[in-house]
């Protein structure tokens, strides 16, 4: 398995949001604005790399030796919020500025559908240690990547002349729509 | 909160995920035909209604510094409980819904009714209330899967809808329809609702 | 003080509930979960292959353990005589993980009858060709004692275009079974009469 196009296929042709339809909520909640959403991006990036290593780990040493594979969602979240508050409370006291600057969406990231997606995904698709990391990173690379695009395009919609009903979240919405066609165009580039 | 207003509120005033915009993950993956759509549904209800059950029973109990902790801890249980219940009665389905049957628990709806409602309000108060949301967001579901179904493959809930000429539209079934078509009902609601004189959202 | 014990107790306590329900509901569960995976999944395989009815064949079902696998094989039995193997095992290297296969072996004449995808990742269109009865029928008729290779590296399956990687996983998944049969045949025959009995 070629890990470049691995990591290509899981920014561009199965994007985790446009595609793979992970991450939608803090999709249309957050990214109304260029600065909060690239911050998003990056804070998701960081939660679900580390997210991947650790429920990697522990499903391969823990949960598959002992038979105890049905319990991977109740494992896997439980790592996941613990992670996301470590993270918290390791923020507030050796970087105050980075933590301000995420404020409200590291704890969001616990319910983001894609982190926890994407843990699930590695196990799912049976990777080795470096093929999860590279498809973590490449994976959360790509929502980070679609979240960006839509903020920049969300505020040129918020000054067009979109009908009164439409406005907000429903021409945001139709405009995914749109982008997720458009990143249909990567398809069969790997492979 | 009254029992009517409990019983009601999830089915118009707080509908999800379109005027209370939670749970869209599922909403987009899942509803590429009404029987998957419907199917996702019943299992978020069934989760929602037992954990706001358990949550509200164990409120004045759980201490305040561990409180998500615990919610997570019950409705992950839950989760777990109700994805083995679905391969071992409803094997087809389960495999449709792939893994939207985990991510229930991330589904901002249960965390977030939890947090908003079951923490704070009676047993049997809770219990009305995850019903009426679930079954909005089944009914929500089922439609907009029926929409993407009978659109995108001609079919509805299996059944053949058109004749042998009938083109699907089959970006229907896929993300960009899904994207679209949650879109333009979102935006006929807001319609319908402004006509009513209702204030609507405008995130 | 008194605070962190509440806090761990309960916690402790929730923990404790949730656990026991989740393992009690797992044992009463699981030998369902087992039965409804091979009637949906492995049933039509196994009914394509051996043109019989799933039910019939889905109780001939041995185990074979190598090493840390194991291996699901189906028999068909024609009075006495075991007549036909369906033996499952997973191809390794496809786009989005192994690719999980099946071969109906007819063993009066050591040939295969089909190959059967049972269960894979693969990109819906691209990848997910392999399925194609037009790729699979290759397999009818090879003999089971050889192993079998793509046509880019000489040998006789012509690998699905712009699908390389889902067409080899389904070659060493091939290969997996041949290696089954020439290594292991015996010990299946052994488990398959142990059954019988």
């Amino acid at each position: 398995m070629d890990l470049f196009y691995l990591a290509i296929g899981a920014i561009f042709v199965n994007n985790i949001l446009l595609a793979q339809y992970l991450g939608n909520c803090p999709f249309c909640g957050v990214s109304k604005k260029l600065g909060t959403s690239i911050g998003m991006g990056v804070a998701v990036i960081f939660v679900a790399t580390l997210a991947s290593v650790f429920t990697w780990l522990v499903y391969h040493y823990i949960l598959k030796p002992y038979d105890m594979q049905f319990i991977q969602t109740l494992a896997f979240i439980l790592i996941i919020a613990s992670l996301v508050q470590f993270v918290e409370i390791f923020l507030k006291k050796q970087s105050k500025g980075l933590y301000n600057a995420l404020g409200i969406f590291l704890p969001l990231i616990t319910t983001n559908c894609a982190v926890m997606g994407i843990a699930l995904l590695n196990i799912k698709h049976e990777f080795n240690f470096l093929e999860m990391v590279i498809f973590s990173v490449a994976s959360a690379t790509g929502f980070a990547l679609a979240i960006v695009l839509f903020a920049g395009l969300r505020e040129r919609l918020m000054i067009s002349p979109v009908p009164r009903a439409m406005q907000g979240t429903a021409v945001a919405l139709v405009t995914a729509g749109v982008m997720s066609l458009a990143f249909f165009g990567f398809y069969g580039m790997v492979q | 909160m009254k029992f009517k207003e409990a019983l009601l509120h999830g089915l118009w005033k707080d509908l999800t995920p379109f005027r209370l915009v939670l749970g869209l993950c599922p909403a987009l993956a899942v509803t590429s035909s009404a029987e998957n759509g419907m199917g996702m549904g019943l299992a978020a209800t069934f989760v929602l209604v037992f954990s706001n059950m358990f949550i509200s029973m164990l409120r004045k109990v759980i201490p305040d510094k561990v409180r998500i902790g615990s919610f997570i801890v019950v409705i992950a249980t839950l989760v777990v409980l109700v994805e083995m219940v679905m391969k071992a009665y409803f094997f087809p389905l389960s495999q449709q819904l792939g893994i939207f049957i985990p991510l229930i628990v991330v589904n901002c709806i249960i965390l977030g009714r939890a947090e908003a409602f079951a923490s704070r309000n009676p047993v049997l108060l809770s219990m009305v209330d995850g019903l009426s949301i679930g079954i909005g967001f089944t009914i929500s579901l089922t439609v907009l899967g029926s929409i993407r179904e009978v659109l995108g493959a001609g079919s509805w809930f299996g059944m053949q809808v058109f004749g042998e000429s009938f083109e699907p539209f089959e970006f229907m079934v896929k993300a960009p329809g899904a994207f679209i078509c949650l879109g333009i009902m979102l935006g006929l609601m807001n319609a319908y609702s402004r006509k009513r004189g209702e204030t609507f959202i405008q995130t | 003080m008194r605070e962190i014990i509440r806090l761990v107790v309960v916690l402790a306590l929730i923990c404790a509930v949730s656990g026991g329900a989740l393992t009690v509901a797992r044992h009463t569960l699981a030998p369902r979960i087992e039965q409804q995976s091979d009637f949906y999944v492995r049933g039509p395989a196994l009914e394509r292959l051996f043109e019989k009815p799933a039910a019939e064949l889905l109780g001939n079902k041995i185990i074979l353990p190598v090493g840390d696998q194991t291996y699901p094989v189906f028999y068909l039995a024609d009075g006495d005589e075991i007549i036909g193997l369906a033996i499952e095992a997973p191809g390794p290297g496809g786009y989005a993980g192994d690719i999980v296969v099946m071969i109906g072996i007819d063993l009066r004449e050591k040939r295969m009858i089909g190959l059967e995808i049972i269960q894979h990742s693969e990109t819906p269109g691209v990848g997910s060709k392999v399925e194609k009865s037009s790729f699979r029928k290759q397999w009818m008729g090879l003999p089971v004692d050889q192993s079998v290779e793509l046509t880019a590296q000489g040998g006789q399956i012509d690998a699905i275009s712009g699908a390389t990687y889902s067409s080899k996983a389904v070659v060493s998944g091939s290969n997996q079974i041949i290696e089954l049969m020439i290594r292991h045949g015996d010990e299946i025959m052994a488990l398959i009469e142990t059954k019988e009995k």
